[in-house]
C-alpha cells in the first residue's frame, strides 16, 4: 500500500471514538443487538490492528451484510420507514469499520458519520442534541484531520484542536447561508416515522388511559400569551371531542361519520379582543393540536374542525409552532342541528341500568337542564367520591354503574364519562372533551409549560341559549386539581410522579435546582421558537426587514461580502508570517546593513558568509570598502567570537556603524 | 479511414494542448534552483474525495429540504463552509514552503540517480503530508512538524549520456481534510549527469601514448603491494587500509607497485572508425578498468586533456568529461 493510503493509528482511534459518540443518541431507538454490533466491530478492528485477526473475506462480509438486513427486518417487521432505514445505516456504519483498510474506506465511513449527525436531527432538534451533534462534527473532522497526518502512530489528543478551529471558522458563514438559502417545499415524499410511539392524548378514551398519562413528566407543549396569562383554572386546552361511546371507549367522530353539511365549523359570533398566543408542541405523531376555546388559527396550514378544534392535516412529527386567537366567551353552536343532537344523546342500549334509573330520578327532580347539571355536580362533591391517580380496575360491562355505585374512586376520565352518561340519559346533549388542563408558569419568560401529567378530560353540555357549556366534574370532586394542578391534588396520596424518582419536577422544592430547570426550559422555548419558527414566511419577513426589500443582486452582494468578511480574517491568521526565531539585535542590524547594500546593487547570496560577502561587496563598491569591512568585522566578532565582548559597547559601536553606513542608491552608484 | 484521420487530429490537438499547457506552466513557474511557493505557483482544486463529499452534501441538502428540518440545513451549510475554509488551510499547508535543489548523483545509463532536495518551511506552521514525486520516481511523504526542514531523496531512472533533467517535480498535499488537492509543479533546474554506457573492447587498440614512460599494459600485474602512506583526500576507497583503521590507527592508503611507472593515455584516436557514442563508451570502460586496477590514466579528447592520475576525483573528472562531450546547453 502506498504510504499515503494508510490509516494512521491516531486516525483509527479517533474514528472508533466518533463511531461510538455518533451512535449514542440513536441508542434509545435501536434494537440492542445493533449496539452489540458496534462493540463487535470495534473489537474486530482492534484485533486486526494488533495483527491477531485479519480483515473479513468477501464471504464473511456478504454474510454480515445479509445478517444485518435480516436483523433489521426481524426487529422492525419491515425495511421501509425512517427508523428501519436509519437502523440499517447505523449497522452499515459499524460494519464498515471492520473493513476499514485504506484511506478510501475511511472517507466513506466518516462522510457517513456526518450524515448520521443529520439523521439525529430528524428525531430531535433539541438544543442539547444540537450541541452534542456539533461536538460529533468536530470529532469526525478530527478523525479526518488525523487521517491526513501520516506517521502519527500514537493517539494524539491535540489533533482535535485543528478540527475545532476549522469548525469554529466555518460557523459564521454557515449562519449567513442558513439565513439566505431559500427555503423550498419538500421535493418528494420521504419515509416517515412509522415506528415512533404516538404520545399524548389518543383519539379514544377508556377508563385508566388519562391516569396513565398522569404519570409522565414530559412536556406536551409550551404556550406564550401575547398579554396576561389567564387564571390557571380557565386554562382548558381542548384537543379532542369524544361523541361516540363504542365498546366501552369514548371515541371522536371519524371524518366520514359526519355528514357533508356538518363538516365545516358553524359560524360563531365573536366579540371583544381575542386572546392571542403561540404554541410549540412536542411531536406526538398525531394530528390534533391544542387550543383554548373558541380558537381560530392564525398560522397557515392549521385547520378547524366541526367541533371547534384545531388539527394539522399531517401528523405532528417534529416540534410544531402555531399561533392562535381565542375568544373564551364566544357561544358555540347556538342552535344544535338534529344530527348533532342525535349523536350527542346516543347511548349504547341496555348498558348501565342503575345509572339510567338515577338519571331519570334526577331529571324528575330538576327544573331545567342547568339545574340538572348542578344536581349531578353536587352529588359528586357531597357523596364519598375520591380522586386518585391509581383508580381500581372496572369490569368490562356496565362500567359507569360500577364506578358510581361501587368503587367511587377515579381519575378525571371516570368522572367525565359518568357525567356525560348521566346527562345523555337525562336527555341533555353532552360529550367528553380531552386535552390538558392548567400548566406550569415559567416566571422567567412568562410561558405556560404543559406537561403530560396535566392531561385531563372534562365534559361539555349543550344548554338552550348558551350553546356548549364546559362542565368539569373533577372540579366538584377535587377543586385543588383545577386550581393548583395535579401535584397538589395528589399530595395526600403521594402518587405524583412516583414512578420517575429522577424527574426534576419532583425537586421543585430545591430552589436552585428549580431555577436551573426553568432557565433551561426558557432557553428551550427560545431555541424552539427560533429553530422551528424559521420557515419560508419567517425568512421572507426577516430578510425583507433586514435588507429593505429582497433582490437577487442584493442577495449575491450580501453573500459575497459576508464570505469575504468571514474568510478574510481566517486567511490572514493562517497565512501571516510567523517568524520562528526572534532575531538578535546584532542580526537585525546586520540584515539592515545587507538591505542597504542590496539597495546599492550588491545582494548577499543565501548562505554567503559575511566576510566573503564583505570582500565581494568591497570589490564592487570600492568607495564604501572601509565601512563594509569594518561593519562585517564587527559583526563577525560580535556573533562568532569564542568569548563575545561582555560590555554593550561593542554592540553600540556596531549599531552606530550600521546607522551611519549609507551607500548611494543603485542609480547613483551606476553613474 | 475517416475515423483514423479524426483520431490523429484529435491526438494532434491533445499534443498541442499539452504543449501550450507546458509553456504556460514554464512561464508561470520558471525553472529555478530555489523556489518558494506562493499563490502564483500553487494550484488548488477539489480532489476526488472532495467531489464525493460534495455529492454527500447534496444528499444532506435533499434530506433537509424534504424533511423541512432547519438543523439539517444548518449542518449541511456548516459542512459546506468547512469545505471552503479547508481551501485556505490546504493552501496554507503549501504556501511559504521553499524547495531547494541540493544535488543529483551522477550515474551510468540504466541506473537510478538519487535526486536530493531540501524542503524548508519559512515559518513555524506545522506542515503535514507533503507528497513529492517526479514522474517515474518513487514517492515521498514529508511532515514538517518539529523540524524546519527536511532532505528529500528521490530515485529515478535516468536516460542516455549527458544531462538528465527529471522534468517538473510535483509537490502536492490534501491536508487537512482531503477534500482539496493543492499542488505545484516546480522545475528545480536539477540535472543528473549521465556517464556513457561502459562498453568493453577486446583490448586497448593502438595505444597512443605520447609519454615515454607510458607503456600501459593492462595485463601486467598492477596489484603489487609495496607499502602504506598517510591517507590523502582523494585516495580511492579501495586503497584505504581498512584493517588498520579498524584497529584504531590513523587512516592510511595502500601503495601499489605499478603506480608510478605505468601511466596510460586514453585517447580519442584509439578507436578509429567508431561512432562517437561508442567511442565514449569504450573510453569509459577503460577509464573504469584502469581505476579498478589503481593505475594512472589520462584522457585525451578533442578539446579535453586530463593529465594522468588515479583516485575518485580523477575518475569523476574523466567520466564527467566523457559524459559531457559534445553536450550543449549545460544547465546552470
Amino acid at each position: 500500500m502506498k504510504p499515503d493510503q494508510q490509516v494512521p493509528r491516531n486516525a483509527l482511534v479517533w474514528i472508533i471514538i466518533s463511531l461510538f459518540t455518533l451512535v449514542a443518541p440513536h441508542a434509545e431507538r435501536l434494537p440492542l443487538w445493533v449496539l452489540a454490533v458496534y462493540l463487535f466491530a470495534a473489537g474486530w478492528r482492534i484485533m486486526v490492528y494488533q495483527g491477531r485477526w485479519s480483515f473479513p473475506g468477501r464471504l464473511v462480509k456478504t454474510a454480515l451484510i445479509v445478517a444485518g438486513f435480516s436483523g433489521i427486518y426481524l426487529s422492525y417487521g419491515s425495511l421501509l420507514g425512517l427508523e428501519p432505514t436509519i437502523a440499517l445505516l447505523l449497522t452499515a456504519f459499524a460494519l464498515k469499520l471492520v473493513e476499514l483498510h485504506r484511506r478510501k474506506d475511511a472517507y466513506v465511513l466518516l462522510f457517513l458519520g456526518y450524515f448520521i449527525c443529520i439523521t439525529e436531527f430528524l428525531f430531535s432538534q433539541d438544543l442539547l442534541v444540537v450541541l452534542y451533534s456539533l461536538f460529533n462534527v468536530v470529532l469526525v473532522t478530527t478523525a479526518l484531520v488525523a487521517l491526513h497526518r501520516p506517521g502519527e502512530h500514537q493517539f494524539n489528543r491535540k489533533t482535535i484542536r485543528l478540527a475545532s478551529i476549522l469548525v469554529l471558522q466555518s460557523l459564521p458563514l454557515m449562519l449567513v447561508l442558513f439565513f439566505l438559502f431559500p427555503r423550498i417545499g419538500p421535493l418528494w415524499t420521504v419515509p416517515i416515522k412509522s415506528h415512533t410511539a404516538k404520545t399524548g392524548v389518543s383519539d379514544f378514551m377508556r377508563p385508566g388511559d388519562i391516569s396513565r398519562l398522569g404519570k409522565s413528566d414530559e412536556v406536551a407543549f409550551r404556550v406564550q400569551f401575547d398579554g396576561d396569562i389567564p387564571p390557571q383554572s380557565s386554562l382548558y386546552w381542548r384537543g379532542l371531542v369524544f361523541s361516540r361511546l363504542e365498546e366501552g371507549a369514548w371515541r371522536s367522530l371519524r371524518y366520514y361519520d359526519i355528514p357533508a353539511s356538518e363538516r365545516r365549523p358553524p359560524p360563531v359570533a365573536i366579540q371583544g379582543e381575542p386572546l392571542g398566543y403561540q404554541v410549540i408542541m412536542a411531536p406526538t405523531q398525531q394530528n390534533w393540536l391544542y387550543s383554548l376555546r373558541y380558537a381560530r388559527p392564525v398560522t397557515p396550514g392549521v385547520m378547524s374542525s366541526a367541533d371547534y378544534l384545531l388539527f394539522s392535516p399531517t401528523e405532528v412529527e417534529d416540534e410544531r409552532l402555531y399561533r392562535v386567537q381565542s375568544w373564551p366567551d364566544a357561544v358555540l353552536d347556538a342552535t344544535l342541528s338534529d344530527w348533532r343532537r342525535e349523536i350527542d344523546l346516543r347511548l349504547p342500549a341496555g348498558e348501565n341500568p342503575r345509572t339510567l334509573a338515577l338519571a331519570a330520578q334526577l331529571r324528575a327532580r330538576a327544573g331545567d337542564d342547568a339545574e340538572l347539571v348542578q344536581a349531578v355536580l353536587e352529588m359528586f362533591s357531597r357523596q364519598a367520591f375520591g380522586y386518585t391517580l391509581e383508580p381500581p380496575l372496572l369490569p368490562s360491562r356496565d362500567q359507569v354503574d360500577a364506578f358510581l355505585f361501587q368503587s367511587r374512586l377515579g381519575f378525571c376520565e371516570h368522572f367525565a364519562a359518568a357525567f356525560v352518561t348521566l346527562m345523555r340519559a337525562a336527555g341533555v346533549p353532552a360529550r367528553v372533551v380531552a386535552g390538558y388542563q392548567g400548566g406550569e408558569i415559567n416566571p422567567l419568560n412568562r410561558t405556560v409549560i404543559v406537561h403530560q401529567f396535566d392531561a385531563h378530560a372534562w365534559a361539555e353540555v349543550w344548554l338552550e341559549g348558551e350553546g356548549w357549556v364546559r362542565v368539569d366534574p373533577t372540579a366538584a370532586v377535587a377543586p385543588e386539581r383545577i386550581e393548583w394542578g395535579l401535584e397538589q391534588a395528589m399530595e395526600g396520596e403521594g402518587s405524583f410522579l412516583s414512578d420517575s424518582p429522577l424527574s426534576p419536577l419532583r425537586y421543585r422544592g430545591i430552589a436552585w435546582l428549580n431555577t436551573l430547570r426553568l432557565r433551561y426550559d426558557a432557553l428551550t422555548w427560545r431555541w424552539q421558537s427560533w429553530v422551528v419558527g424559521f420557515d419560508r414566511a419567517e425568512q421572507f419577513r426577516l430578510l425583507n426587514k433586514a435588507f429593505d426589500g429582497i433582490s437577487a443582486r442584493k442577495f449575491m452582494a450580501v453573500l459575497l461580502a459576508s464570505g469575504l468578511l468571514v474568510l478574510g480574517p481566517v486567511a490572514f491568521t493562517l497565512l501571516r508570517k510567523r517568524h520562528q526565531h526572534q532575531l538578535s539585535e546584532t542580526d537585525r542590524c546586520y540584515l539592515r546593513f545587507c538591505d542597504r547594500l542590496a539597495g546599492a546593487g550588491v545582494r548577499r547570496e543565501p548562505g554567503e558568509p559575511p566576510l566573503v560577502f564583505a570582500a565581494r561587496a568591497a570589490r564592487e563598491l570600492p568607495a564604501l570598502a572601509p565601512g563594509i569591512q569594518r561593519i562585517s568585522a564587527l559583526y563577525v566578532q560580535l556573533t562568532y567570537a569564542l568569548e563575545p565582548p561582555a560590555d554593550s559597547a561593542a554592540l553600540a559601536e556596531f549599531r552606530r556603524a550600521v546607522r551611519q553606513f549609507s551607500p548611494p542608491a543603485r542609480a547613483a552608484a551606476g553613474s | 479511414m475517416v475515423k483514423g484521420r479524426r483520431s490523429t487530429t484529435g491526438q494532434d490537438f491533445r499534443q498541442r494542448l499539452r504543449q501550450r499547457f507546458r509553456s504556460w506552466v514554464n512561464r508561470r513557474i520558471p525553472p529555478a534552483r530555489v523556489v518558494t511557493l506562493d499563490q502564483k505557483r500553487i494550484f488548488i482544486f477539489p480532489s476526488g474525495t472532495g467531489l464525493f463529499f460534495g455529492a454527500c452534501l447534496l444528499l444532506m441538502l435533499l434530506v433537509a429540504i424534504n424533511y423541512q428540518n432547519n438543523m439539517s440545513y444548518a449542518l449541511t451549510f456548516l459542512l459546506a463552509t468547512l469545505f471552503i475554509v479547508a481551501t485556505l488551510h490546504t493552501y496554507a499547508n503549501l504556501s511559504g514552503l521553499t524547495l531547494r535543489a541540493v544535488r543529483a548523483a551522477a550515474v551510468f545509463p540504466g541506473q537510478q540517480s538519487e535526486f536530493v532536495l531540501q524542503l524548508e518551511r519559512g515559518d513555524s506552521r506545522e506542515r503535514f503530508a507533503l507528497h513529492l514525486q517526479w514522474p517515474g520516481s518513487n514517492e515521498t511523504l514529508v511532515n514538517l512538524v518539529e523540524e524546519d526542514s527536511a532532505q528529500v531523496h528521490l530515485h529515478l531512472p535516468v536516460g542516455e549520456r549527458g544531462w538528465y533533467s527529471p522534468g517538473r517535480l510535483r509537490l502536492e498535499s490534501t491536508y487537512p481534510l482531503g477534500l482539496l488537492r493543492c499542488w505545484t509543479w516546480v522545475d528545480l533546474d536539477l540535472c543528473a549527469m549521465v556517464y556513457p554506457r561502459p562498453l568493453a573492447s577486446a583490448e586497448l587498440p593502438g595505444l597512443a601514448s605520447d609519454q615515454p614512460d607510458g607503456a600501459a599494459v593492462p595485463a601486467l600485474g598492477s596489484d603489487d603491494f609495496y607499502g602504506f602512506r598517510d591517507y590523502r583526500s582523494g585516495d580511492s576507497l579501495r586503497q584505504i587500509h581498512w584493517k588498520g583503521l579498524a584497529r584504531g590507527m590513523a587512516p592510511q592508503s595502500k601503495q601499489y607497485g605499478a603506480y608510478a611507472s605505468r601511466s596510460a593515455w586514453l585517447d580519442w584516436e584509439m578507436f578509429p572508425g567508431v561512432g562517437v557514442e561508442q567511442r565514449l563508451s569504450h573510453l569509459c570502460h577503460w577509464a573504469l578498468e584502469f581505476e579498478g586496477r589503481g593505475e594512472e590514466y589520462g584522457l585525451h579528447m578533442p578539446g579535453v586533456r586530463i593529465e594522468p592520475g588515479t583516485g575518485e576525483r580523477h575518475r569523476d573528472r574523466v567520466l564527467q568529461a566523457l559524459a559531457l562531450y559534445g553536450v550543449v546547453g549545460r544547465p546552470a
